[in-house]
């Protein structure tokens, strides 16, 4: 039997942000990959077509605003939405997320019932 | 037919070196392989170290960058350390992370600013000064991020400073730990970091 579940991208050079996400995203009934930073993610995101990207912000060899914009660049061009989530909360930092291509941001942390909620949104096309 | 001698060729001209003037001056070039170059030929050069900060503030191109980070880096002075410090606070996420990571290559210069880091009143650069101790090879490195852990009043640098330590905890961190979720007890990253890290 084939795994339907949508499968996310959890994006983070944390490892307890990464493991945070999994389960979180696991319980959710997602299929979840996880990436190191932004250059692993586009590299991820050449070879598996993702249901949705949930990416960091501050992260080393490329951060979370250069992968989104990768992303959406014509090399990757994927249309998969983008959840960003970061520790940043100054103002502007949300914009500056908008125009890299994500589809949300949002503030860590994000509680289980939220990140679920929001991730099911996003991958059904509801705008959260 | 015998072997034909030929003359031989004329020696290359070969250029002289660039001056650490005109170096300095090709940090501010239009193309950025010639800054890239530039930024690596000034390796050692300390007069060189003002226009290579000056450069980094402005330098959005990420291999120009981490070429000026390098030659920075490599100083390891107070004045470089001040200089890329300044950056932990910067706007620009990716500067501010290549500032980090050069920062925590700096054993010498940096410990003298991580203090005055650890009582920023951006709670995101203390965030960043947790990814600096992460890798900064010195001896006090665990005691400062323990110190964020036990003392700081931002539940999203406690857990980037027990992200930090995860590599090196022990037996000993764990009264931290749980003294750190007693802290927070309503965050729920900051409670399964500390579950995760206890397991």
């Amino acid at each position: 039997m084939t795994d339907k579940r949508p499968k996310v991208l959890v994006v983070d050079d944390a490892a307890t942000v990464r493991l945070y996400h999994r389960t979180l995203l696991d319980n959710a009934g997602f299929e979840v990959a996880e990436a190191a930073n932004g250059l692993e993610a586009v590299e991820a995101a050449l070879s598996t077509a993702f249901d949705l990207f949930v990416i960091d912000v501050n992260m080393p060899k490329m951060d979370g605003y250069a992968c989104v914009e990768t992303l959406r660049s014509e090399t990757v061009g994927t249309p998969a939405p983008v959840l960003m989530i970061s520790t940043e909360d100054r103002p502007g930092d949300a914009d500056r997320a908008y125009a890299a291509g994500a589809n949300l941001y949002l503030v860590k942390p994000v509680d289980a019932e939220r990140l679920a909620r929001v991730a099911r949104m996003l991958t059904a096309g509801i705008a959260a | 037919m015998g072997l034909v001698r030929r003359d031989a060729p004329p020696p290359e001209e070969t250029a002289a070196p660039p001056t650490t003037g005109t170096l300095m001056r090709q940090l501010d070039d239009a193309d950025p392989d010639c800054r890239r170059e530039a930024a690596l030929g000034l390796g050692g050069v300390a007069e060189a170290v003002p226009a290579l900060l000056r450069r980094i503030a402005v330098e959005t191109e990420p291999l120009v960058r981490d070429a000026v980070l390098t030659t920075l880096a490599a100083h390891d002075t107070a004045k470089v350390a001040d200089g890329l410090g300044g950056h932990l606070a910067s706007d620009d996420a990716g500067l501010r992370t290549a500032a980090a990571e050069a920062l925590a290559t700096m054993p010498v210069s940096v410990p003298a600013i991580i203090p005055g880091l650890l009582t920023d009143p951006d709670h995101d650069v203390r965030v960043m000064t947790a990814m600096v101790l992460a890798d900064l090879p010195h001896p006090e490195s665990q005691a400062w991020l323990a110190q964020m852990i036990a003392e700081d009043a931002h539940p999203n640098v406690v857990t980037a400073a027990i992200d930090a330590l995860l590599p090196s905890l022990g037996p000993e961190h764990h009264d931290l730990l749980r003294a750190a979720v007693q802290r927070f007890p309503d965050d729920p990253f900051l409670r399964f970091t500390v579950e995760a890290a206890l397991r």
